[in-house]
């Protein structure tokens, strides 16, 4: 399938090594594997667009991109967001000794729903706030912090940095809760575009990550419906199966298509560009992934709704990820905003 | 007989009077808290209305059973445990049974001492339910059955199991079944649970090992169990579609309350909210004609499949509409988004997910309607 080159090295090493037991272990950990953390880090997938004069391999950030679909597609779960994304983006943010991913504590996540997950504020240099959903702070050794559009990192143990490992409902995400009081941030970083950066970029790869969720759920229907027989034959010979696996093959085109045509144009955009290329890509991850999901469970009867097939994984997995930066409600009114507020190119 | 107005005031005022429990989540500490209260709803009498006296029931009618289905249900009350015995399998006993076998188990089934099972699904009969393969073989007074059953809801929990059986492999698919009411205590029964994506283990595999049966646990007449078991499945549908219709109808009322003072999903909660509700009257209006049908038991028809489609698709829209104002706080079991229980109505709508597979996929009644109202070519 990936016709990247490290799409194809990842998709390979994960189709040999991580398959099976092991992947249900991990999902059945909230997403949480110190060992195959350690082990993606040591094949070096977390630092590919990491600058080369900081031990990555300086591929270009879009590259990114047909990883986390693979990612997607054999249900890797984990900080992989925060160990890829965030050391290229940030400044300062340096490989953690000990192997600890960074955290995102952002409240800015969602449009709908920020008053339910709190906020940050910054005075000086001092952090003030909480936040009540951030991916892996449990598990972090550097906090990259979003406080109004400031971006600024405090070290996870810094004084008044409280940490509250919280229930999840994603497979593949541990969540906590964090509340600063009065804590120094070591660094301020003045750029104020990055925090829309960084959103742009993590809604692109959890776009990216959703077209694997959806094209992992889609084959293993395929393979599914050839195999079941009732009344005498395949299943995936009944006109009813055939067009709702028909319906989501075109899904999963469409949107592994758009997906790439985004990452295209992401390399070159920037502001505002960056932001509608990339808001437009997750709106549509987001239905489409979910919906390829729910016709995987229906086609599976019975055994769809079960914990032992692997697409009631990919489903839940998918609602997680639907609403984190923008579900297709959210994204598509901001669209049309920016569309119908900002000029016209020629 | 008591006129239905008398029997509604007075099942409101028995419900305003008598402490309904709180469900609790936890699979386990939900069933016994059900259990108990299926016992208090049988000791005043409320359970089994429209059943036969001698197998303690209220010898009422459907109409009677409604309007208790809907005070209920208005009353923020639970349902009992044992639906399947009581919505699903009671009834065909009801009518295909012996009189020793509805004395002996009735009244059991309705007090919730006796938790029911349905084995009917096999790993390669699901849709294809007629190609079941578990077989029982007559042996002096019993039959010695062996075969796999799968997706039994509460099989772990289950004293007793309609189990369908193939008597006679000579014969054509339908024919050759037979209806067993099997002790799920007997030698040779394991069940093992299964975990659902809800997190749950409501249902089970059910392994059976030359498990004997006294022949007199057999339903109805031998080879002659696939009308029964259509009776089954049509109670199944008829039942659960009126009781599936008032529990939404609760569930969104619910979600608007929790919603209610949370101005700030604004726009998006109104989208929502106005959706699922249209989607309600829709159901609504729907069941109006299944109640008729209940009540002058026309039996089985190829309505009752458009009923079912009409059924999922709204149970999916409405939880999906609830489930979609968590937003990123899906994942956040313990979370309130805009005062909705997270946890509660994430696991309703995965639960949703079911109604288009469970007693007869949404594709099988696409075409029974296809082939059966609308008189197209089989095959
Ligand atoms: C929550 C839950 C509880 C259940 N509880 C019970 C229980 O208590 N007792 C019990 O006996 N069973 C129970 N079941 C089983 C249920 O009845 C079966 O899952 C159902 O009949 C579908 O069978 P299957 O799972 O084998 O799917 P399959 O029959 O393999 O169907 C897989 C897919 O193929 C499609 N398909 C199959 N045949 C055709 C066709 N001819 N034309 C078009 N499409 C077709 C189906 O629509 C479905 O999308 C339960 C199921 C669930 C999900």
């Amino acid at each position: 399938m990936a016709e990247h080159e490290f799409a194809s090295a990842v998709d390979d090493y994960l189709t040999r090594a991580y398959d099976g037991d092991r992947r249900r272990k991990v999902l059945d950990a909230e997403g949480w594997d110190a060992g195959l953390a350690a082990e993606l880090a040591e094949l070096g997938w977390y630092s590919l667009a990491t600058a080369e004069d900081r031990g990555g391999i300086g591929v270009p950030l879009p590259d990114l991109g047909p990883v986390f679909t693979e990612y997607g597609r054999h249900l890797v779960v984990g900080p992989l967001l925060e160990y890829s994304l965030l050391p290229v983006l940030v400044e300062g943010l340096e490989p953690d000794a000990a192997g600890r991913p960074p955290a995102l504590v952002d409240p800015g996540v969602t449009d709908d729903w920020a008053a339910d997950l709190g906020s940050v504020s910054l005075t000086g240099r001092e952090l003030t706030g909480a936040v009540g959903a951030v991916r892996f702070a449990a598990q972090a050794g550097e906090l990259v912090v979003v406080a109004g559009e400031t971006v600024c990192l405090v070290d996870a143990a810094a004084p008044g940095v409280r940490t509250e490992p919280v229930d999840s409902a994603d497979p593949g995400v541990a969540f906590a809760r964090v509340s600063f009081e009065s804590v120094s941030a070591h660094t301020v970083l003045s750029d104020r575009d990055l925090a829309a950066r960084i959103r742009a970029w993590a809604r692109l790869l959890l776009a990216c990550e959703l077209s694997g969720l959806a094209q992992g759920a889609f084959e293993r229907t395929v393979t599914y419906i050839g195999q079941r027989e009732q009344f005498g034959r395949p299943i995936g010979g009944f006109q009813a199966v055939k067009h709702l696996a028909a319906d989501m093959s075109a899904r999963v085109a469409g949107l592994r298509n758009l997906c790439a045509a985004a990452l295209d144009d992401a390399g070159e955009a920037s502001g505002a560009d960056l932001e509608l290329v990339s808001s437009t890509a997750k709106a549509h991850a987001a239905e489409a992934a979910v919906r390829v999901c729910e016709d995987a469970i229906q086609l599976h009867g019975g055994m769809g709704f079960t914990t032992e097939a692997d697409v009631s994984w990919y489903y839940r997995r998918a609602l997680a990820l639907r609403g984190w930066y923008g579900d297709e409600t959210e994204l598509r009114r901001r669209i049309g905003a920016t569309i119908l507020t900002h000029e016209r190119q020629p | 007989m008591e006129s239905l107005e008398e029997f509604r005031a007075r099942a409101r005022s028995w419900l305003a009077e008598v402490e309904p429990p709180e469900v609790p989540l936890d699979l386990d500490e939900r069933f016994a808290v059900l259990r108990r209260w299926q016992r208090t709803l049988f000791d005043a009498g409320w359970l089994g209305l429209a059943w036969s006296r001698e197998a303690g029931g209220g010898g009422l009618t459907h109409a009677h059973q409604l309007v208790f289905v809907e005070e209920l249900v208005r009353a923020r009350a639970p349902q009992p445990i044992g639906l399947i015995g009581l919505e699903v399998v009671g009834p065909s006993i009801d009518r295909y049974g012996t009189d020793r076998q509805r004395r002996e188990l009735l009244p059991r089934l309705l007090s919730g001492e006796d938790i029911w099972c349905q084995g009917f699904s096999e790993p390669d009969a699901g849709s294809d339910l007629a190609s079941l393969r578990t077989r029982a073989v007559a042996d002096g007074g019993s039959y010695v059955v062996t075969g796999q059953k799968i997706w039994t809801s509460w099989a772990h929990e289950a004293r007793w199991c309609a189990l369908l059986v193939r008597t006679d492999p000579a014969m054509r698919k339908q024919a050759g079944i037979s209806y067993l009411l099997v002790d799920m205590s007997s030698p040779g029964i394991t069940a093992r649970p299964i975990r659902q994506m809800t997190g749950d283990r409501e249902f089970c595999e059910v392994f059976l090992d030359e498990v004997r049966v006294p022949r007199s646990n057999l339903l109805g007449a031998e080879n002659e169990g696939w009308a029964i078991a259509t009776h089954t499945l049509g109670s199944e549908r008829g039942a659960a579609t009126l009781r599936r219709r008032v529990e939404l109808e609760v569930a969104l009322d619910d979600a608007v309350d929790e919603l209610r003072g949370h101005g700030d999903l604004g726009e998006r909660a109104r989208a929502a909210v106005g959706r699922a509700h249209v989607a309600m009257r829709v159901l609504d209006a729907q069941t109006r004609q299944t109640t008729a049908r209940l009540l002058a038991d026309t039996g089985p028809t190829p309505l009752d499949s458009v009923d079912k489609l009409v059924l999922n698709d709204v149970e999916q829209t409405v939880l999906a509409e609830i489930a979609g104002l968590l937003g990123p706080l899906r994942a956040l079991p313990g979370s309130r988004p805009a005062g909705l229980h997270s946890e509660r109505w994430a696991h309703d709508h995965l639960y949703s997910r079911a109604a288009s597979i469970y007693g007869g996929s949404a594709q099988v009644q696409r075409t029974i309607v296809a082939e059966r109202l609308l008189g197209l070519p089989r095959g």
